[in-house]
């Protein structure tokens, strides 16, 4: 096995004991033999970094191992920087042991609320070559961000110090990455609004990067989070066929058939450089436009500066947009603010005043059944959210949401909520008879998200839009699906389980987007495709689905291309090339 | 509703309207009805309904009288024994399936809404990405299930007919109807009735310099009202009213009861409340969720005032109590102060 390379050794000074001690980092994710642990970057905003969680869904995983190179022998001190997912009067689901060259140190860990250091024991380091292996206990998330070993025995308290400077330092990175690519075009985020914008992009001619923080493309869409496609193709319908799904249920293992197509077809394309397991986490901009999107490897460290004219945020969340400055939104805007009320849904469709309240995100799941008896353990940790509420599968209607809870900020908090749900309503289901031979086959550990920023541009799509089926001279998106928002059940039922939602429709004929809302209103070379696009809280309720986001994608990689041949920003196209922007669209079909 | 039977002395009709039959697709017309009680106050809508239902093929004649209370929500129905319900086969309707097509009645936000008749009886796998789906998060084996957990079994026809009679046109009739008899004491009728939708109904139209003189019932509403409608009270008392001293006390004394939405607005709302408040909320700081505790612990420091001997005592405690998950939050903000 290799040694992990970006294990620095830093010896730091301490002013007050004029004493050195020897100290090792070690990023979690960066384990090179990962057993049966997943990385997790979906909260690395939140939390500082990737991690490791054993997701064994009640089956101890098999162990992570790594070779760590270390250049002074001696006594060391262990921590790991973890969390107790699920705190209560309860043993914590999550727990794990450390073990150092096959020597299990005396502390479970994975038992302390909040992210912090926890402390795992002592270990004597006789050789250079040191092994460390993290054994799962429980197969229930237990979760492991960081090892830290140091001679000096004070806790690397992240109270001290500011954590992710103190990260930077043990690991001797630079504030620029050494690596710099440029582009024509930059894409972030490859659900199917960045997949779609960047083969279209890429057949007009330009050289693409899309960067995706996951192994396999389509966001929701994806293997991994298994919603199908909704939605209808416009102008489009030979891209989005490319990347889309089938119609099995939300949650069906099918959903791999259509990940391999999709992945094979973006992959085809030579001008795609694909960067699959990068996760971007700053854009830094100048007067106004972006210069540079920063994006770390989620696995190994490694980092890349990746320049270029125009950018696109399809991350869901618009983070490219947050990062650079644009002007985005968030929550429920008062029904005045852009005439959207609906008298007969009242303050589940539109609030007199706005709010923080959005919908919710969701952990779909499915179970198999077979010939043999499984068991399932009782999980009182899990018992707490899932309380009587018995289930054997999930659907769309798994949602969670609260007003104290941000979609993003607090995304963890939320997917953590749900696995509780899901593991709880499972156990409840296992003591009836009927399902003995059930056994949970698939919970996805990705929180699929519905809403959260929404980055601002010239025109704010509305929900009036839709009724008044305005045909914008720019439309380059269409849809005929319902609109339909979600609320959560238990604020008509309190009886109701905190973790379902219900949706309110409107059905009109079609309804048109145009492209003054796929581009930012102050950063003025970035478009955004996909949820994160320029529109209401109730104007996202029909084009969020993902032939939808599918079709913006597309729009935005043309219009793109439309800036290169012109050196144009994006509202140049409206202003001075419309005509023949559309006329490109036109010809897609 | 249970009282508004019992006294109406008054019967008028005030409009028609009209429903398309399932089967021949022809208009038919039906006639609403006003029922007042004995002071004529206005209580319900009613209608005498009659319509060809198909069961599966045969066509059927349903009677059957609804009733919608006067902001057009469906309340009840009555059949008279000559002219049961039937489903397949000319099979009458049993006691469960009355019972169901209540409940179903009921739900206002039926999938019925959103699919056609055909769709239902649809026995291949409805959907690809092309066709122009109405089912939200996708059709799926659960959404076929819902379909038919809802229905009559055998009574599709009969159901899916009478579900958007009453759903359907008449509803937006009521609504305008009720706008033209609005008034003062109805809207007073509204505030204190023991309804719900009422209340919300009459809190949204009530001016907020009259809040003050409906304060009692107004706290009353909000014991009882749902989450939405507790929200909507949380965001809409003015501050002149929620500050008053014995208000916050009356109001955040409910914390512990209330759903955790609520909570957070009580929290929210700190600063527009009485400065007993903060204490009162002291006694509940193991109810707090994280971000709840949070926020109230940011209002305790933007004036260290507020931090009463009372609300540091029980500061203190809580922080102690191991079995409260957050209580870490508590001492690392101790051991600022
Ligand atoms: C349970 C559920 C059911 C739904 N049902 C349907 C349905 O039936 N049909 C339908 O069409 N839609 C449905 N929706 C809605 C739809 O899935 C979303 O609105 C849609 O996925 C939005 O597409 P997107 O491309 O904007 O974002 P996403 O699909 O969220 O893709 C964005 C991607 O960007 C990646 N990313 C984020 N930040 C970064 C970063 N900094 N660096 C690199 N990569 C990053 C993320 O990993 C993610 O995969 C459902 C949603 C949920 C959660």
């Amino acid at each position: 096995m290799k040694t992990l390379k970006l294990i620095l050794f830093i010896c730091i000074t301490s002013f007050y004991t004029n004493s050195v001690a020897q100290d090792v980092l070690i990023e979690a994710e960066s384990f090179v033999d990962k057993g049966g642990w997943v990385v997790d970057p979906q909260f690395v905003e939140q939390m500082g970094s990737p991690y490791l969680m054993a997701h064994g869904m009640g089956v101890p995983v098999e162990n992570a191992i790594t070779n760590v190179n270390f250049k002074e022998k001696g006594k060391y001190h262990v921590w790991a920087r973890t969390k107790n997912w699920a705190p209560g009067n309860w043993d914590a689901p999550g727990q794990f042991k450390i073990s150092v060259n096959g020597k299990v140190l005396k502390n479970t860990l994975g038992l302390t609320s909040g992210w912090t250091w926890e402390y795992a024991g002592k270990v004597n380091i006789e050789s250079n070559e040191v092994e460390i292996q993290l054994s799962d206990l429980t197969g229930f998330n237990g979760r492991c961000d960081a090892i830290y070993f140091s001679q000096s025995k004070k806790m690397p308290t992240e109270a001290e110090t500011n954590l992710a400077s103190w990260r930077k330092a043990k690991l001797g990175e630079t504030t620029i990455p050494e690596q710099q690519k440029s582009y024509d075009l930059v894409i972030v985020g490859g659900g199917l609004a960045g997949c779609a914008a960047a083969i279209s992009a890429a057949e007009q001619g330009l050289n693409v990067a899309l960067i995706h923080d996951r192994p396999v493309l389509g966001g929701n869409a994806s293997d991994e989070i298994r919603v199908h496609t909704l939605g209808i193709y416009g102008k489009f319908e030979r891209i989005l066929k490319m990347i889309d799904t089938e119609h099995y249920p939300n949650g069906s293992y099918k959903a791999k058939y259509d990940q391999e197509r999709r992945d094979k077809n973006v992959k085809s394309y030579k001008n795609i450089d694909l960067f699959l397991d990068w996760r971007a986490y700053d854009a830094i901009s100048e007067n106004n436009a972006i210069k540079y999107v920063d994006a770390r490897n989620t696995a190994t460290g490694e980092r890349i500066r990746f320049k270029a004219p125009r950018f696109v945020d399809s991350t869901g969340d618009g983070w490219i947009g947050f990062w650079a400055g644009a002007e985005f939104s968030y929550g429920r805007e008062s029904s005045k603010t852009y005439g959207e009320a609906w008298d007969k849904w009242g303050e589940l469709w539109s609030p007199e005043e706005g709010d923080d309240f959005v919908m919710g995100a969701s952990v779909l799941w499915q179970n198999e059944k077979t010939n043999e008896v499984h068991d399932f353990p009782e999980l009182p940790w899990a018992a707490d959210v899932a309380k009587e509420h018995k289930a054997i599968a999930g659907e769309w209607q798994w949602e969670f949401s609260r007003n104290d809870l941000h979609q993003i900020d607090d995304a963890e908090e939320i997917r953590d909520h749900m696995l509780r749900a899901i593991y709880g309503s499972f156990a409840n289901a296992k003591k009836l008879d009927e399902n003995k031979n059930y056994k949970l086959e698939w919970v996805s550990y990705l929180v699929g998200k519905r809403e959260s920023r929404r980055l601002i541009g010239d025109y704010i799509y509305t929900f009036n839009d839709v009724k008044n089926l305005t045909k914008f001279e720019d439309a380059v998106v269409e849809e005929k699906r319902a609109v339909d928002v979600h609320y959560q059940i238990n604020l008509k039922d309190s009886e109701e389980p905190d973790f379902l939602s219900e949706a309110l429709f409107y059905k009109g004929p079609k309804y048109y987007i145009p492209y003054r809302s796929l581009y930012s209103k102050n950063i003025s070379n970035l478009f955004m495709a996909g949820r994160n696009f320029s529109c209401s809280h109730i104007g996202l309720g029909g084009p969020r689905v993902m032939l939808t986001t599918g079709q913006m994608g597309a729009a935005v990689g043309i219009a793109a291309a439309i800036c290169e041949k012109y050196n144009v920003t994006p509202r140049e196209v409206y202003t001075k090339h419309l005509q023949e922007y559309l006329e490109v669209i036109e010809k897609q079909q | 509703m249970t009282n508004e039977w019992k006294d109406i002395s008054k019967d008028e009709f005030i409009f028609e309207f009209e429903s398309l039959d399932t089967v021949y697709h022809t208009q038919i017309s039906h006639q609403v009805r006003l029922l007042s009680n004995s002071a004529g106050a206005p209580r319900l809508f009613f209608s005498e309904i009659e319509t060809p239902v198909c069961a599966d093929g045969v066509c059927q004649l349903a009677h059957i009288n609804v009733y919608w209370d006067l902001l057009g929500n469906y309340v009840g129905y009555g059949i008279s024994p000559e002219f049961q319900l039937t489903k397949f086969e000319h099979e009458q309707f049993g006691k469960e399936d009355y019972i169901k097509l209540h409940q179903l009645l009921l739900d206002d936000n039926s999938i019925l809404k959103r699919r056609k008749v055909s769709d239902l009886i649809d026995e291949a796998p409805v959907a690809t990405s092309t066709i122009d789906s109405e089912v939200i998060d996708g059709i799926s084996g659960a959404t076929k299930t819902e379909i038919a957990e809802s229905l009559v079994k055998g009574g599709l026809y009969s159901c899916y007919t009478i579900w958007h009679l009453v759903h359907g046109e008449a509803q937006e009739k009521m609504e305008k109807y009720l706008t033209s008899i609005s008034s003062d004491t109805l809207m007073h009728y509204f505030l204190y009735a023991p309804y719900n939708d009422y209340q919300m109904f009459a809190l949204r139209e009530l001016p907020k310099e009259d809040f003050k003189e409906h304060a009692t019932q107004i706290l009353n509403i909000f014991r009882t009202a749902d989450g939405v409608g507790k929200a909507y009270i949380l965001k809409k008392i003015p501050s002149d009213i929620l500050s008053e001293k014995e208000i916050t006390s009356q109001f955040y004394n409910e914390f512990s009861l209330i759903d955790v939405n609520s909570r957070t607005l009580l929290i929210n709302r700190l600063k527009s409340a009485h400065p007993d408040a903060i204490e009162i909320l002291s006694n509940y700081l193991d109810r707090m969720t994280r971000n709840q505790l949070k926020l109230y612990l940011k209002c305790l420091n933007s004036d260290p005032n507020f931090i009463s001997k009372n609300c540091l005592s029980n500061l203190k405690k809580a922080s102690k109590n191991t079995g409260f998950t957050y209580h870490y939050l508590l001492r690392e903000f101790l051991n600022k102060i």
